[in-house]
């Protein structure tokens, strides 16, 4: 009775099964259009982040498309991750099911790349990620094979905020917090070893993001009689918290890295983000002088001045595209994985290629310092440090 | 810990605490009238705070205004948070318990319903005012105004305090001078009676939903004043002051007081003890411990009424 039943129900199952297979092979593959996927935090606490990066892709993909000689036809796709962890695989299935996707930029957070990379890694998909920083994901014991590092990671990043604070600003007590996110605790722990590697006493807290009053935070940085302070998180945080700081009456030096980096730190933390000293591997797309045209096409496209890792992304997806364009649009998702892997391309805001861990080859972390209400460039923050 | 030291963050301390008291109040008046824990009373603040922010850029206060238009600014700010807490709250009643209550729904429907209009509010929140998140403007310079056991008190501090007390001193002669009070008094004492002898139940239930939306909304501005306004910021504020309702003892007012200033202070001083990422874990243990040794909360009264 019971098996009756069951088979009856596996029968339909089974056929419909069949043939969504046969429909979903039908229209992947082999089309005249291939799709380019970015996958970041499009909503969430950290939108501003992600639609840097988001422009920045669509911005490649578009000037492919009216070149016209890739031979296919280039489609842009948002994943939404919300720079969330839990919500990551999902957005990484949804791209690996859809068959004419051959390439990711992204995940652009660190935490969401942990999770999405075993994903992507079983489906063969590579993902290009122009931002996130934390050491341990090009780990090989970690076997994400298909991740691949478009930015210096954060040993040096942390190892340049340690740097800097030694040798230029001869800190002698840093108050060092980290956000609690595989991003901030993985900077934090560099810088803290970098500091004391360079003699500097550290006092280490961790303040989870969303804590909803900085004002204890700021009393006890300002209590610890600290003369330089590291946030190492985003900037949804860092702003109020920088709020409480001005408050509390703390007038030692602050830095952050690049999950601050961003007009949106100014703008919610106002008059208090004066001062603050920000890193980031990425350089000023509006200051260097290989990115001035890029700028133009940028502002005129979405209406606004590129930021943080927008020239990155642009880069990152012109990358892609140059592999697809030299195998005229025949393309499939190892093979280009593996190409990639392999290239070297010379990008507007530097030189990318990886070694046999996806990790990125270069060093380079730039310093920035918020003045006048606005994100200074100041500079190679080791050649700054002299 | 200097002694210095402890009077800095327990004025902190009392400070936050008197915010969530007043967010407090909200669950203990609801659950005082309904016995319902109304888990939407979190979206209650955060839309007060985004009341307060649509006010403030309305009139825009522009580049530090003077000392007596900033006066201006901070009540246009606290009106408009009033009036969004008041009518959320409202229309939290009469779209999602009245329907309940006139068919006679078992509790359990009320809490869950509770959950799906919280979760609904704060995803609508996301989708009108954006999922970034927004400072309040500058309404006036912040600085030290005096100092209290060497703890200097700063504006924006001294506001949040005052506030919060003159609310819960206004609200405290409201239940038990007036007529309104004491209609929610004999509600919560017994509805069905109550109902006899001719008080007018849904009245006392919806006003008592408003008194708690203008107090929310209200500490919602404030928060806002204190931190920024995002669509996710009613969660963790919420969750804290529930458990400081519980903590003083659900259903009663001045417990709800006690409860909100017991959990700041003690959220604040785990800061420089063990360290911002244990402040959660240390209100809750106090949560745990209260109600080990006093299961009705500090001023709460015998759990389970007859009938």
């Amino acid at each position: 009775m019971l098996n009756k039943t069951i088979v009856k129900l596996a029968i339909p199952l089974a056929v419909g099964a069949l043939a969504l297979t046969a429909c979903s092979s039908d229209s992947g593959g082999g089309g005249d259009t291939l799709k380019i996927a970015f996958q970041g935090p499009l909503s969430g606490d950290n939108v501003a982040l992600g639609e840097n990066m988001q422009n920045g892709v669509k911005l490649a993909i578009d000037q492919a498309n009216a070149k016209g000689d890739l031979g296919v036809k280039l489609e842009y796709v948002a994943a939404d991750d919300q720079g969330l962890p839990d919500k990551a695989t999902a957005a990484a299935q949804k791209v690996i099911d859809d068959e004419s996707i051959v390439a990711v930029v992204g995940p652009a957070f660190s935490g969401p790349t942990n999770t999405s990379s075993p994903l992507y890694t079983e489906a063969g998909m590579v993902t290009v990620s122009p931002s996130a920083t934390n050491p341990t994901l090009t780990d090989p014991k970690n076997g994400f094979k298909s991740l691949l590092r478009g930015v210096p990671n954060d040993n040096q990043q942390g190892a340049a905020m340690a740097t800097y604070y030694a040798k230029k600003l001869k800190a002698k007590k840093v108050y060092l917090i980290d956000d609690k996110t595989d991003y901030g605790t993985g900077l934090a722990g560099v810088a803290e070893k970098g500091l004391k590697d360079a003699g500097i006493q550290v006092v280490r807290k961790a303040v989870p993001q969303k804590t909803p009053d900085y004002s204890a935070t700021a009393k006890d940085v300002v209590n610890s009689k600290a003369d330089a302070l590291i946030y190492a998180g985003y900037y949804q945080d860092a702003a109020p918290f920088a709020k409480k700081l001005k408050d509390a009456g703390y007038k030692g030096a602050a830095i952050s890295g690049d999950g601050t980096n961003d007009a949106k730190f100014i703008e919610l933390a106002g008059d208090a983000s004066e001062g603050w000293f920000l890193t980031c591997p990425c350089t000023d797309a509006t200051v260097e002088a290989g990115t001035k045209k890029f700028t133009a096409d940028y502002q005129k496209a979405f209406n606004r001045a590129p930021g943080t890792y927008s020239a990155e992304a642009y880069d990152i997806a012109n990358m892609i595209i140059e592999q697809i364009r030299a195998k005229k649009g025949d393309v499939e998702r190892e093979a280009l994985r593996d190409a990639l892997a392999k290239a070297t391309y010379k990008g507007l805001t530097k030189s990318f290629s990886f070694d046999e861990n996806g990790e990125f080859k270069g060093t380079d972390v730039y310093l920035y310092q918020v003045k006048g209400g606005k994100i200074g460039y100041l500079g190679n923050v080791n050649q700054l440090a002299g | 810990m200097s002694l210095q030291e402890f009077w800095d963050y327990l004025v902190l301390g009392v400070m936050l605490g008197s915010l969530y008291a007043v967010i407090a109040i909200g669950y203990t008046l609801v659950y005082g009238v309904l016995q319902l824990i109304n888990f939407a009373h979190s979206e209650v603040f955060m839309l007060g705070a985004y009341g307060s922010l649509i006010v403030l850029q309305l009139v825009n206060p522009g580049d530090t205004p003077s000392a007596l238009a900033s006066i201006g600014f901070v009540a246009l700010a606290m009106a408009g948070s009033a009036l969004f807490g008041g009518v959320t709250a409202y229309g939290l009643e009469k779209v999602a318990y009245r329907p309940l209550r006139r068919r006679g729904a078992p509790r359990l429907i009320f809490l869950i319903t509770a959950i799906g209009a919280s979760f609904f509010l704060y995803n609508l929140a996301g989708k009108l005012f954006g999922r970034d998140p927004m400072t309040l403007p500058e309404m006036y310079e912040n600085r030290n105004v005096f100092s209290l056991f060497g703890a200097g008190v700063n504006i924006t501090q001294l506001l949040q305090f005052v506030t919060a007390v003159v609310m819960m001193i206004g609200l405290d002669l409201l239940v038990t001078k007036t007529k309104l009070g004491k209609g929610i008094r004999a509600v919560a004492q017994d509805a069905e009676v109550a109902s006899l002898m001719g008080v007018d139940i849904d009245r006392v239930i919806s006003r008592t939903f408003i008194i708690g939306g203008v107090l929310g909304g209200v500490a919602g501005f404030l928060f806002a004043n204190l931190n920024q306004v995002s669509y996710t910021m009613g969660f963790i504020p919420g969750i804290t002051a529930f458990a400081a309702a519980v903590v003083g003892g659900i259903g009663n007012i001045r417990g709800a007081m006690a409860g909100g200033v017991l959990i700041g202070v003690v959220e604040t001083m785990t800061v420089p003890l063990l360290g911002d990422e244990w402040r959660s874990v240390s209100a809750m243990v106090v949560l745990i411990l209260v109600l080990m040794f006093r299961p009705m909360g500090i001023l709460g009264k015998q759990v389970g009424r007859a009938a």
